[in-house]
């Protein structure tokens, strides 16, 4: 049997091909869904972290700091297997809300951090030119944010899409799982698993794509 | 009416006052230099003006408007004045176009091709037009702070505040710089500067403040300040004055601990070596003269020695007091040399201006080193 025909049995023969692709579906519904809320309660986090209101400022210091110093895959086994055990929830709004709430954590983080090298003085020049305090924030604050954030911002989501390989501990079938299950029926994990890594790889090389077209080019 | 008033403004970080009650006013044409040691809170003078800084007492008005009202439009006011910065603060995002025009587009409802006019028109006056589409970052520091100024300008303040506006600037820099601000003084803008370039205060200001202390020390105009200061501070800052004292209290005191001293206090302000060794003589020779003479027998004595270096005119005062009986070196006659009075007759060599005085049994002396 030549090498191609071992593709074909594993990768496509009998629906395989199916199969991968639902559970990269899987992948990326959790990976999306999971950034965007993530994204969103993380700002949000930062907010606290770095404002004036102390019980805020504090919660949000004891929420990063428990959630980036435990295993994602133990804070998913507590929710799926505990608080959210008896809601019947299905387990991939559970993953989403796991790798959401882990997401906030870092991107609360990186935010802050963007935050602390920002140049205060160009805020400060344009709040003297008359700029309010809002209109300061979206002239300089967030664009030089986001420019200084987004190398960041863009490895903690091709991180968060390899973290996702664990959902398989919660019964759901995602890419990962369904390469495992591949393997086992066809006794090829070598191909199989390679195959698998190349998928991800493709993934991750897709964020880089896009990160890369929305830098901006400079005229100098 | 006054363009700037500001009354009584104090302000403290936790326990350190940096502005103890500041009066001041200033008329449209004013042209302000601000002058004054590091810490003397003349930078958060200026931040307090623009309220950057939040006082902890006292009321400024702007234009007739009061800025530290409680329910008064900040921003509108701050359209008032313009700044311009030690480190520039350009936007590093937009280009140089885009940091002249967002402000006035934004704030006054310019339309884009008058603030593009606009913006060229001045771009023009500082020469650098060419540069209308770079970013900040592939500029010179002059040219950043040449494009903070027409940025500042692009608003129509009605005066500047410069915060040490070439302080952050390579020497080669300083005088494109200097050169706009001299160009806006022509044309009669009001402005306040903060700076240390003394030769350029005295040139453009109409009126020099000093500050020390948290407060305007001296002020006046630049000939009053620069060429007959007042009060002891001014002076010492306008003469650059660097100060060396010493304390003897017994007779056997360290001469070379006092000798080493010296010698590094000349060093360190480059006096040269001639120099170093005549003042070093005068003081071996005064204190000697005078331990000998005023203290016989006693051990316990007590010598001060102060010398005031004044960079401005490379001179050295020395102040000298000693406890004791009256006696003054330099009364005698010097006509023959005398063995006997070596040290009183080097000193008669080296120095001039001398005085002596006696007063509460001590006596106080001084000179210039010739």
């Amino acid at each position: 049997m030549g090498f191609t025909d071992l593709l074909y049995k594993i990768f496509i023969k009998d629906g395989s091909w199916l199969t991968i692709l639902n559970g990269l579906w899987v992948t990326v519904q959790i990976s999306a869904l999971s950034l965007l809320l993530g994204t969103l309660l993380g700002s949000l986090l930062c907010f606290f972290r770095v404002g004036n209101i102390k019980p805020l400022k504090i919660a949000a210091q004891v929420y990063i700091s428990i959630i980036r110093g435990s295993p994602v895959l133990m804070l998913l086994m507590l929710f799926f297997y505990g608080i959210f055990a008896r809601t019947g929830m299905s387990p991939i709004l559970v993953a989403v809300i796991t790798f959401a709430m882990h997401t906030a954590a870092h991107v609360a983080e990186l935010l802050r951090s963007a935050l602390m090298a920002l140049d205060k003085g160009q805020v400060e020049a344009a709040r003297t030119l008359g700029f309010s305090k809002w209109q300061a924030f979206k002239l300089v604050t967030l664009p030089q944010l986001a420019r200084i954030a987004k190398p960041v911002y863009q490895s903690t989501v091709v991180n968060l899409i390899q973290w996702t390989s664990v959902v398989g501990y919660v019964t759901i079938t995602d890419l990962t799982r369904v390469i495992n299950n591949t393997a086992s029926r066809t006794m090829q994990p070598m191909i199989t698993i390679i195959g698998g890594m190349i998928i991800y790889l493709a993934l991750s090389y897709l964020v880089y794509g896009i990160f890369h077209l929305t830098d901006r080019r400079r005229a100098q | 009416m006054s363009v700037i008033e500001v009354r009584g403004l104090k302000k403290s970080f936790g326990d350190l006052e940096v502005l103890r009650g500041i009066d001041l006013t200033v008329e449209a044409g004013e042209r302000i230099a601000i002058i004054g040691g590091s810490g003397c809170g003349k930078s958060v003078f200026l931040r307090c003006v623009e309220l950057l800084e939040t006082p902890n007492a006292g009321k400024i008005f702007i234009d007739g408007e009061e800025l530290t009202a409680p329910d008064v439009d900040i921003d509108k006011i701050r359209r008032k004045l313009g700044m311009v910065w030690q480190r520039f603060n350009l936007f590093t995002h937009m280009n140089v176009m885009e940091n002249l025009t967002v402000a006035p587009i934004k704030l006054l409802g310019m339309t884009e091709e008058a603030a593009r006019e606009k913006a060229m028109g001045l771009l023009a006056t500082v020469g650098l037009t060419s540069k209308a589409d770079a970013y900040p970052e592939f500029l010179s520091g002059g040219q950043q702070q040449r494009i903070a100024i027409c940025r500042s300008l692009m608003m129509n303040p009605k005066v500047i505040l410069f915060d040490e506006p070439t302080s952050a600037l390579d020497p080669t820099m300083v005088g494109e710089v200097l050169a706009v601000i001299r160009m806006l003084a022509k044309q009669g803008l009001t402005m306040i500067i903060v700076t240390h370039e003394m030769n350029f205060a005295r040139e453009v200001a109409t009126r020099i403040l000093f500050f020390a202390d948290g407060e305007i020390y001296e002020q006046g105009t630049p000939a009053e300040i620069f060429d007959a200061p007042q009060r002891p501070k001014t002076i010492a800052f306008i003469h650059k004055q660097k100060y060396f004292s010493y304390e003897i209290f017994e007779r056997a005191f360290d001469l070379m601990e006092m000798q080493g001293k010296i010698q590094m206090f000349a060093e360190k302000y480059g006096l040269s070596s001639r120099k170093t060794n005549r003042l070093q003589l005068c003081c071996e020779e005064l204190i000697y003269e005078m331990i000998e003479n005023t203290c016989s027998g006693e051990n316990i004595l007590h010598i001060t020695l102060d010398i005031t270096y004044a960079e401005v005119d490379n001179s050295l005062e020395i102040k000298f007091s000693c406890a004791g009986k009256e006696y003054n070196p330099l009364d005698k006659n010097f006509e023959d040399f005398d063995v006997e009075n070596l040290g009183a007759t080097i000193l008669h060599s080296l120095s001039k201006d001398f005085s002596h005085e006696y007063s509460d049994g001590v006596n106080k002396i001084s000179f210039r080193l010739a």
